[in-house]
């Protein structure tokens, strides 16, 4: 995404700000960060560093819960995405079978671009 | 990672994938102060007094052992009352009196 | 079981089912105490009204897992309610009346012969509330919430459900605004059934995922 849009009929092209078109689009590979903040945090510990995809946008963009933990009731309105990750890739040795899944969402804070 | 680094790095609440006992399908009619809890709960979050987020927060912000030992309504009405402090909405002496007030009630019944 | 103990920092805290404010002869127990004391303060204050606790214990109380039921029914006997469904959860069960007072978003995810879904909250307790009411106590205590999301197939298998290897099975961990309810699988059967009837075979459980919906409701969970 170039954060432009050339529109037919309109002059120029329109400048979005940053962080209100999502970076990510379902079929995107991505991988949640590892970092580990303190006191309120809603990317359950199981899922850092592990990779999926983007199953698709949740829209409308939304405040980041981390923030509302203290309070912050608007502001930071960032996008949240469903990713789906395999099983077998969140764990190892995992029993069943090799398509079952794990779906949930994740601000877009937390996710960087995967390897293809 | 130290022990005590895992302490503060893993909320309370983060339980995803840790070890835990077989399932019991229990559940229980609600007290009629647990529902009202819970409808204090929903109608603090309609106000944005304490949103539903910030009840999560402070609930896990209580510690491993009270969540460990508290039911799910002790734990959101002690963590109601630490937040209305900490956001100057209630102090701790105001509310132990109110408590007093309410205990003195019942035992006039 | 399959767990990995790396991170069991933890005490085995077993969340507590069932509430233990004493009950001796009537008398409030300290949190229900509690409780009282917090709000009258914050009606005293006037911040919040007497009247929105009121009224919000009514709506609670209005929402139940038949609402849900209701729900599938119409999806199973619809098929362009099963499509406006699954396409936006919210506003499918808003045509059927059904509001959703916490502003929470509502996707619908569909059991077919090749997926199971099954929907969990590992950080608190997430549910559908005003489709399905407050969610069970057994959803709400740890060993559903820790070991659904890494051994799914054992966690079904305790309630009853058995899935074939070569069915997929996709579990939806509840986290942020969203919520889910699974459409279950009609029973086989059910063919001459009225929307009415098909409802009643409709439970919480099946809803949650844990159990497919048969025509013997008995079997299954109240």
């Amino acid at each position: 995404m170039d954060g432009t849009s050339k529109s037919a009929g309109l002059p120029g092209s329109v400048v979005f700000a940053l962080g209100e078109k999502p970076i990510f689009k379902p079929g995107d590979r991505v991988r949640v960060s590892t970092r580990s903040p303190v006191g309120h945090y809603r990317v359950p510990t199981y899922l850092r560093g592990k990779s999926g995809s983007v199953e698709r946008v949740i829209e409308p963009a939304a405040v980041d819960n981390e923030e509302e933990g203290y309070g912050r009731n608007a502001g930071s309105k960032r996008h949240y995405y469903r990713v789906a990750f395999r099983m077998s890739e969140i764990w190892p040795g995992y029993a069943g079978s090799e398509r079952d899944g794990l779906h949930i969402e994740v601000f877009e804070t937390w996710l960087e671009r995967g390897e293809r | 990672m130290t022990e005590t680094e895992k302490l503060v790095n893993r909320l309370p609440n983060d339980i995803g994938g840790l070890p835990a006992d077989p399932i019991q399908r229990v559940d229980h009619e609600l007290e009629p102060w647990e529902k009202r809890c819970h409808a204090l709960a929903d109608v603090l979050d309609f106000h944005k007094i304490i949103n539903t987020e910030e009840k999560r927060c402070g609930v896990e912000a209580l510690g491993a052992e009270m969540v460990g030992k508290l039911s799910y309504y002790e734990r959101w009405i002690v963590a109601f009352a630490n937040i209305l402090f900490r956001k100057g909405i209630l102090t701790p002496t105001e509310l132990a009196l109110k408590m007093k007030e309410v205990e003195s009630r019942s035992n006039e019944d | 079981m399959t767990h990995r103990h790396e991170d069991d920092a933890h005490d085995h805290d077993h969340d507590h089912a069932h509430p233990h404010a004493e009950i001796s002869e009537g008398r409030p127990g300290y949190y229900d105490i509690m409780e009282t004391a917090v709000r009258e303060l914050l009606i005293d204050k006037k911040l919040i009204g007497a009247d929105e606790i009121r009224r919000q214990i009514e709506v609670l109380d209005s929402r139940m897992p038949a609402l849900g039921a209701r729900v599938v029914a119409r999806a199973w006997t619809d098929p362009a309610f099963r499509a406006r469904l699954l396409a936006d959860g919210r506003a499918a069960c808003e045509e059927l009346g059904i509001s959703f007072y916490d502003d929470t978003s509502l996707i619908a995810v569909e059991n077919t012969d090749k997926v199971h879904n099954l929907i969990v909250c590992t950080l608190c307790s997430c549910y559908p509330r005003p489709v399905l009411g407050l969610p069970p106590d057994w959803y709400k205590a740890r060993p559903y919430r820790a070991r659904a999301v890494v051994e799914p197939r054992a966690v079904l298998a305790e309630f009853g459900t058995i899935i074939p290897d070569e069915v997929e099975v996709r579990v939806h961990d509840s986290t942020a605004m969203v919520r889910y309810l699974v459409l279950p699988k009609r029973p086989a059967g059910t063919g001459h059934f009225s929307e009415e009837e098909l409802a009643a075979l409709v439970t919480r459980d099946t809803m949650i995922g844990v159990v497919p919906a048969t025509v013997d409701v008995a079997g299954a969970a109240p």
